[in-house]
C-alpha cells in the first residue's frame, strides 16, 4: 500500500503514473503557460494595462504641482475644475480627492496623475450608470503614478477611496465629468 | 500538565502508544503539544468568530450593528485572531504531527515548543489588547490585518507582532530538530509524503516569518521614531512577504492534511509519490513569490517584475497546485476501488463515510478551496484583470474562498479527528456535528460568491463600515448591491451558526464527551492497520496506479472548464472598460 505516512517502498521515483493523470499534467500544463502568454501579451496588444510611470515626489513638492495645475485650470460654475491641458492631477488626502471634481473630454488621453499627501489611499472609480466598469489603483505617497487614461463614454465618474485611510475613510469621494466636448 | 484529564492516554513505559486508528507510534511529549498548540487554536478561532458575526452585521448595513470606528477594531480583531491565530497555532501542531508522530518520535526540546507557545500566547495578547484600547485617529489607528505605514497604529500593536512572530519561529525549532535527527540517523531513507509536506510547509513558513520580523521590527521603530523614514512602496513590498506567506503556509499545511485525513478516513493512496512530491517541491521554489499579488494595481513596481512574480514565474505553483487537485481525489479513487468500494463512475464518492465530519469537513474543504478560492487568486493575479478586483469586496470574497472554507473547515475536520484519537473523547452531539461541516460549508459559500458579486459587478469596496446605502457627502451610493448585502448576511448568520456548532461539539466533547473504549474509533478508520505497508494475502498486489481514476479525471475536466469559464469572463468584463495605461 502507498500510505502518505510511511516512507515510500521501493524505487518510487521509476512507478508508473496512471495514463489520466498524465494527461492532466499535460492538460495544467498547457493552461499554465496560455495563461501567462495572454497576460504577458496582453501588456503589448491590449487597451487595459495598470502600466505608468512613477517618479519619486514628496508631499510637499506633489501638494505644489497640484495648487499650480489648480490655479491654470479654468473652474467651472458648480466648481469642477478644467484642467490646463492633457494632464489631471489628482492628490489622496484624508479625507478627500484634492483635484476634483474634474472635467474632461472624452475620446481624448489624459495623463491621470495620482499620489497622496498622507496615507496610502485606493484610486476606485466607475461610471454611475454601470457600476461593474470600475477600475482600482493604490496610491501612495511619496510616488506619483502617471497613468495614461481615454474615457469613451461620456457621464459621472465617481471615485470612492477603497483603502482604509483613517475613521473618516468611507466619506471620501470624488467626481469626474466625462463630457462630449469641452 | 493533565488539566480536566485531557493529557492522560495510557502510553507504555517508553512513553509511547500505538494510535488504533493510524497504527502511528505516538509519544507522549508530541501528542500533548499537539493538544496544546490545537486548543489555543480553538480559542482564536471563537474569538474570531465572535467578531466575524459584529463585522457581517455591520456590512449588511440594513442591520448596521457598529459604527464606523468601532467596525474597523472589530475587523482587525476578526483578521488577527482567524487569519493569523487560528491558523499559525494549528500549523504549529500540525508540525509536530507532520515531524515526529508521523515518523514515529519524541518532541525534542520541549521546553523550547513550550516557549514558543508562551510567546506567541504573549504577542497575540498584546495584539488584541493594543487593538481593542487604541484611541482611533490621527496615530492609534486600527491596523486591520496590514498595518500599512505610514497609517500609524498603536506601537504596542507592532511590539506584539514582532512577539508572536519570534514565538511561531522558536515553536518551529522542535520540528526541524526532529527532521535534522531522523535524517541523520537514517541517512537514504525517504520521509513519508505527509512528513515531506510539513518540512515544505516549514521552510515556506520560515521565510515569510523571517519576511515578517524584518518588515514589523523595522515598522515598530519607525512607529517609536528610533528612525524617521518610512517608505510606503518598501513596506507594501516586505509586508507581503508575511501577508501572503502565511496565507502560503496555510496552503500547503492544509495539503498536506488533505493527504493525510483522506487517506486514513477515507481510505486514499498516493497515486504517484513522484508527481505529489514534485508538487511540493514547486511550492517550495515558487509560491512565495505569489506576495506580489497584492502589487499587481500599484504604483513604484515594473511590470516585468509584476508578471514574474504574480505568476509565480510562469505558473509553476498553480501548476502545483493543480497537481494536487488531481492527486488527492484521484488518492481516494483508487484507494477506494482497491479495497472494492468504487463501482462505476462515482461509486467511491458515493459510498464514502459522509456522516463523518473529519471526512466530509476534508471533502468540502478540497472543493471549495479549488473552486471557489484556487481558481479566483489565479485569475484576480493576472496583472491587467487585478485592476477590476483590488481592494474590492472580491477580493474578500477570494481569501475566504481559500481560508475560511478552504483551510479553517480542513481543520475544523482535523480538530474533530484530534478530539477523537488523540484526547480519546467521542464526539458529543454527534447528529449536530455530522451535519456541521455541510451547514458550515454551504453557508459560506454562498457567502463568499455574494462577496464576489457585490466587488466584481458592483465595485463595493472591501474594509467599509458603510457605502452600499449612503456615502456621507455625496447623492451618490452602491444601493444597487444591497439586495446581494441581504443574502450575504443571512448566510454569513449560518455560517456562523455553524461556527458556534462547531465549538459546541469541540467543547463540548472535551468536557461532557464519553471516553472512547476500545472499538470505539473503528468507524474512523478506512485502512487496516495490520496489513498497512504489507502485500495482500492474495499474493502479489496491484499498485495503486494502475486502478481507475476516471471520476476524478471527470471532476478534474469540469473544474477546468470552470477554470477557462472565469478566465474568459474576467478578461471579458475588463475589456468592456475604457482605454488606461501604457
Amino acid at each position: 500500500m502507498s500510505s502518505p505516512l510511511k516512507p515510500p517502498q521501493g524505487d518510487w521515483w521509476e512507478q508508473k503514473v496512471n495514463r489520466r493523470e498524465s494527461i492532466w499534467l499535460g492538460l495544467s500544463g498547457l493552461w499554465s503557460l496560455l495563461i501567462f502568454g495572454w497576460m504577458s501579451g496582453f501588456t503589448r496588444f491590449g487597451d487595459q494595462n495598470p502600466i505608468g510611470e512613477t517618479i519619486e515626489v514628496e508631499a510637499e513638492e506633489y501638494q505644489q504641482k497640484v495648487t499650480d495645475y489648480m490655479a491654470a485650470g479654468e473652474e467651472m460654475a458648480d466648481g469642477a475644475l478644467i484642467p490646463p491641458g492633457e494632464d489631471v492631477y489628482i492628490a489622496g488626502l484624508q479625507w478627500t480627492w484634492l483635484g476634483t471634481p474634474v472635467v474632461v473630454e472624452a475620446g481624448t488621453e489624459y495623463n491621470f496623475h495620482l499620489s497622496s499627501l498622507d496615507v496610502q489611499h485606493g484610486f476606485s472609480i466607475r461610471p454611475e450608470q454601470a457600476l461593474s466598469k470600475q477600475m482600482n489603483f493604490q496610491v501612495l505617497p511619496g510616488y506619483e503614478w502617471i497613468l495614461p487614461m481615454t474615457f469613451d463614454e461620456p457621464g459621472t465618474y465617481h471615485v470612492i477611496c477603497n483603502e482604509f485611510c483613517g475613521q473618516g475613510h468611507r466619506t471620501m469621494h470624488g467626481r469626474i465629468e466625462v463630457v462630449e466636448s469641452l | 500538565m493533565n488539566a480536566l484529564g485531557l493529557f492522560d492516554n495510557d502510553y507504555g513505559e517508553d512513553g509511547f502508544r500505538t494510535c488504533s486508528v493510524t497504527g502511528l507510534n505516538i509519544h507522549r511529549s508530541a501528542e500533548n503539544h499537539v493538544k496544546l498548540f490545537g486548543l489555543t487554536a480553538v480559542v482564536a478561532l471563537l474569538v474570531g468568530g465572535i467578531f466575524a458575526f459584529t463585522v457581517a452585521m455591520t456590512r449588511w448595513e440594513l442591520v448596521g450593528l457598529l459604527r464606523p470606528g468601532e467596525f474597523y477594531t472589530h475587523l482587525t480583531l476578526h483578521a488577527w485572531n482567524l487569519l493569523i491565530f487560528w491558523m499559525v497555532f494549528m500549523e504549529i501542531a500540525i508540525l509536530y504531527v507532520g515531524g515526529p508522530i508521523v515518523l514515529g518520535r519524541k518532541l525534542p526540546i520541549t521546553r523550547v515548543a513550550k516557549a514558543g507557545w508562551v510567546t506567541m500566547v504573549l504577542g497575540a495578547l498584546t495584539i488584541n489588547v493594543s487593538v481593542w484600547t487604541a484611541g482611533g485617529f490621527p496615530d492609534e489607528n486600527a491596523p486591520l490585518l496590514t498595518s500599512y505605514a505610514p497609517l500609524e497604529s498603536p506601537p504596542a500593536f507592532y511590539a506584539g507582532v514582532v512577539i508572536f512572530i519570534v514565538g511561531a519561529v522558536v515553536a518551529a525549532l522542535p520540528f526541524f530538530l526532529t527532521l535534522w535527527r531522523e535524517r541523520r540517523e537514517n541517512p537514504g531513507k525517504t520521509l513519508p509524503l505527509v512528513a515531506f509536506g510539513a518540512f515544505i510547509t516549514s521552510i515556506i513558513a520560515f521565510e515569510a516569518l523571517v519576511g515578517g520580523l524584518i518588515t514589523f521590527a523595522t515598522t515598530l521603530l519607525w512607529r517609536i521614531e528610533a528612525i524617521s523614514f518610512m517608505d510606503p512602496a518598501w513596506y507594501r513590498q516586505m509586508y507581503w512577504t508575511i501577508g501572503h506567506g502565511t496565507q502560503q503556509i496555510n496552503l500547503a499545511a492544509m495539503v498536506t492534511v488533505w493527504y493525510f485525513i483522506t487517506h486514513v478516513v477515507g481510505g486514499a493512496e498516493v497515486v504517484s509519490e513522484k508527481v505529489s512530491r514534485t508538487a511540493f517541491i514547486l511550492y517550495l521554489f515558487f509560491i512565495n513569490l505569489g506576495a506580489a499579488h497584492h502589487l499587481m494595481s500599484d504604483p513604484v513596481v515594473s511590470s516585468g517584475w509584476r508578471l514574474f512574480n504574480t505568476s509565480y514565474a510562469f505558473y509553476g505553483a498553480a501548476f502545483a497546485s493543480m497537481i494536487h487537485a488531481f492527486a488527492i481525489p484521484a488518492g481516494l479513487e483508487a484507494g477506494r476501488r482497491k479495497r472494492g468500494k468504487g463501482g462505476g463512475l462515482f461509486g467511491w464518492l458515493t459510498s464514502a463515510p459522509w456522516k463523518n465530519p473529519v471526512f466530509s469537513a476534508t471533502i468540502f474543504s478540497i472543493i471549495l478551496f479549488g473552486f471557489l478560492g484556487g481558481i479566483t487568486g489565479v485569475v484576480m493575479g493576472q496583472m491587467q484583470v487585478n485592476m477590476t478586483w483590488h481592494n474590492t469586496f472580491a477580493t474578500v470574497g477570494h481569501f475566504h474562498g481559500t481560508v475560511a472554507v478552504g483551510t479553517t473547515l480542513a481543520f475544523m475536520g482535523l480538530v474533530f479527528f484530534v478530539i477523537r484519537t488523540m484526547f480519546k473523547r467521542n464526539l458529543a452531539f454527534s447528529r449536530l456535528a455530522s451535519t456541521q461541516p455541510f451547514l458550515y460549508a454551504g453557508a459560506m459559500g454562498i457567502v463568499v460568491l455574494m462577496m464576489m458579486y457585490a466587488g466584481l459587478l458592483y465595485g463595493v469596496p472591501r474594509r467599509t463600515a458603510e457605502v452600499v446605502r449612503n456615502i456621507p457627502g455625496t447623492d451618490f451610493s452602491l444601493s444597487a448591491a444591497a439586495p446581494l448585502f441581504a443574502l450575504l448576511g443571512i448566510f454569513a448568520v449560518f455560517a456562523i451558526l455553524a461556527g458556534v456548532v462547531f465549538v459546541l461539539v469541540a467543547v463540548g466533547s472535551l468536557l461532557l464527551g464519553d471516553r472512547v473504549r476500545p472499538g470505539d474509533n473503528a468507524d474512523l478508520r478506512a485502512i487496516s492497520v495490520a496489513a498497512d505497508g504489507g502485500q495482500s494475502s492474495s499474493g502479489e498486489e496491484k499498485p495503486v496506479h494502475a486502478y481507475g481514476m476516471r471520476g476524478t479525471f471527470l471532476v478534474t475536466l469540469v473544474f477546468l472548464a470552470v477554470f477557462v469559464v472565469s478566465y474568459v469572463l474576467n478578461w471579458y468584463l475588463l475589456t468592456e472598460l475604457w482605454q488606461v495605461g501604457l
